[in-house]
């Protein structure tokens, strides 16, 4: 109980802990989506509490991590331009494109901006009028109504040196494609539960039912992980598959209904690239036709770019679980948080991270560590 | 970016028919837009904010409990940004010191 003892719910952790290791009767493997229960889990280190008891994959939950190589390219074609303004949430400018990222073209004096929201950046094109403002709009469905609503808004008050490179993606498809892996071996998911107080969690019920897989929404805390950990062993334990709601605080089962209208308002669905898992049908969001004006790809001209992923990094194997972070050869050594080879090692939702910061945090050891 | 954080409507502001509002965030405190939930939210009352966005109302007591925990974790980051405010020829964020939510 190492970790647990600095989190002050301990008592009910560790309570929670003991009904899931009386209730398993053999070892489960669960996923969870959301890279903030990532981060929860590695930290508090409810992986090795369960160790034999519950096995956690660490999903594809961050965007940060999946927003392919392509999309960092463009994004770092338009930053470089001196017409534009580049602005994006502040955890995409250290993720590594082919041979540099944001923050290096910043330094080379393109104009990139660190905003906390879209609507910061729309803000900016209106006060900047001579310059194109771009906004970097990534995420999965918690970041599309934000995203949404500044292009609705842009539209509406006649903003037209505004744009947006579109990189969202979703995470029902990502759980069908890892539930449609031959070596799958997920047997239950944890949804993420800031996703599902967006969008409910109707759309997850067909999954559960096709697949035979329990799905439970759940919250980032540690207690919550950890109940959403216990619903889901109950689950398998008595041969059901169903959605459960743990996180009921925050999440009903129609979501925030305004804001799915206004994502389904200016998105429609596409195919996108994950990246190092690369393309999943119907998997993203794309701006729709009416709205084409404010997109960035369209206006600059950079559709078509395609980039071969770095051989090296292995994201699209720790991405499906089949790898952990510290399995990997690179893995603290010729990747680090100071010079990452991929996305999982940039963001503090990242597992490669998550694991990275740990060790360090243990060990008081930035360099060369191993968990 | 994907985890909304707690904080206390402050002021509500009327943008045109877009509706806003001056939400608090443990001392820290910024412009959010209020469209998505403006039918069920009053001045005082606690939201979950996504990059700028109210997305859900909660009660006083999730809402300093969620705050707590997301400090004791070290998720706090973003507050680095939102206490920045819009200046164009700024490039680089100001640090903001957390307080715990007001009363």
């Amino acid at each position: 109980m190492k970790y647990l003892t600095e989190y002050r719910d301990a008592a009910i952790a560790r309570a929670l802990i003991d009904r899931i290791r009386s209730r398993a009767t053999r070892p489960w493997t669960l996923m969870e989506v959301c890279g903030g229960q990532t981060h929860t889990i590695v930290r508090q280190g409810l992986d090795q509490l369960l160790d034999g008891v519950v096995e956690m994959i660490h999903g594809p939950g961050c965007p940060v991590c999946v927003t392919p190589l392509e999309q960092i390219e463009k994004a770092l074609l338009l930053a470089a331009r001196p017409d534009v303004i580049f602005t994006s949430f502040g955890d995409m400018l250290r993720v590594p494109g082919s041979d540099c990222d944001l923050q290096q073209v910043r330094s080379r004096g393109g104009a990139v901006r660190v905003v906390y929201s879209p609507l910061d950046a729309l803000e900016m094109a209106r006060r900047n009028p001579h310059k194109e403002v771009v906004f970097f709009a990534v995420g999965f469905e918690t970041t599309a109504p934000a995203n949404a609503m500044a292009v609705w808004r842009a539209r509406e008050l006649g903003v037209r040196n505004f744009s947006v490179l579109v990189s969202h993606v979703t995470v029902p498809p990502a759980i069908t494609a890892i539930l449609e892996a031959p070596d799958n071996r997920v047997q239950g998911f944890l949804a993420a539960g800031h996703v599902c107080a967006v969008m409910g969690w109707s759309e997850y019920e067909p999954l559960a039912e096709r697949y035979r897989v329990p799905i439970v929404v759940t919250g980032f805390e540690p207690t919550d992980i950890l109940e959403g950990m216990l619903m889901a062993v109950e689950q398998l334990e008595s041969g059901r598959h169903e959605v459960e709601n743990q996180y009921v605080r925050s999440v009903r089962r129609e979501g925030t209904v305004p804001a799915r209208e206004r994502v389904e308002a200016v998105f429609e669905l596409a195919d996108r690239n994950w990246r190092g898992i690369g393309k999943i049908p119907m998997s993203g969001l794309r701006l729709r036709e009416e709205f084409a004006e404010f997109d960035a790809e369209r206006k600059f001209g950079v559709e078509g770019i395609t980039v071969d992923e770095p051989t090296e990094c292995r994201a699209g194997d720790v991405l499906i679980g089949r790898l952990k972070p510290p399995k990997c050869s690179a893995f603290a050594t010729r990747c680090t948080p100071e010079h990452p080879l991929g996305a999982l090692m940039v963001s503090t939702e990242g597992a490669c991270a998550a694991y990275y910061n740990l060790a360090r945090h243990r060990l008081g050891e930035p360099q060369g560590v191993t968990v | 970016m994907c985890l909304g954080i707690p904080g206390r409507i402050v002021e509500l502001r009327n943008d045109d028919g877009f509706a806003k509002g001056l939400v608090d965030f443990g001392g820290v405190r910024r412009e959010v837009c209020l469209e998505y939930v403006s039918d069920q939210v009053a001045l005082g009352d606690y939201v979950i904010v996504h990059v700028g966005f109210a997305i859900s109302k909660v009660d006083e007591v999730e809402a300093r409990r969620t705050f707590e925990v997301l400090r004791e974790m070290s998720l706090l980051d973003e507050l680095e940004w939102i206490a920045d405010p819009i200046d164009p020829d700024s490039l680089a964020p100001s640090s903001a010191d957390v307080h715990p939510l007001p009363s």
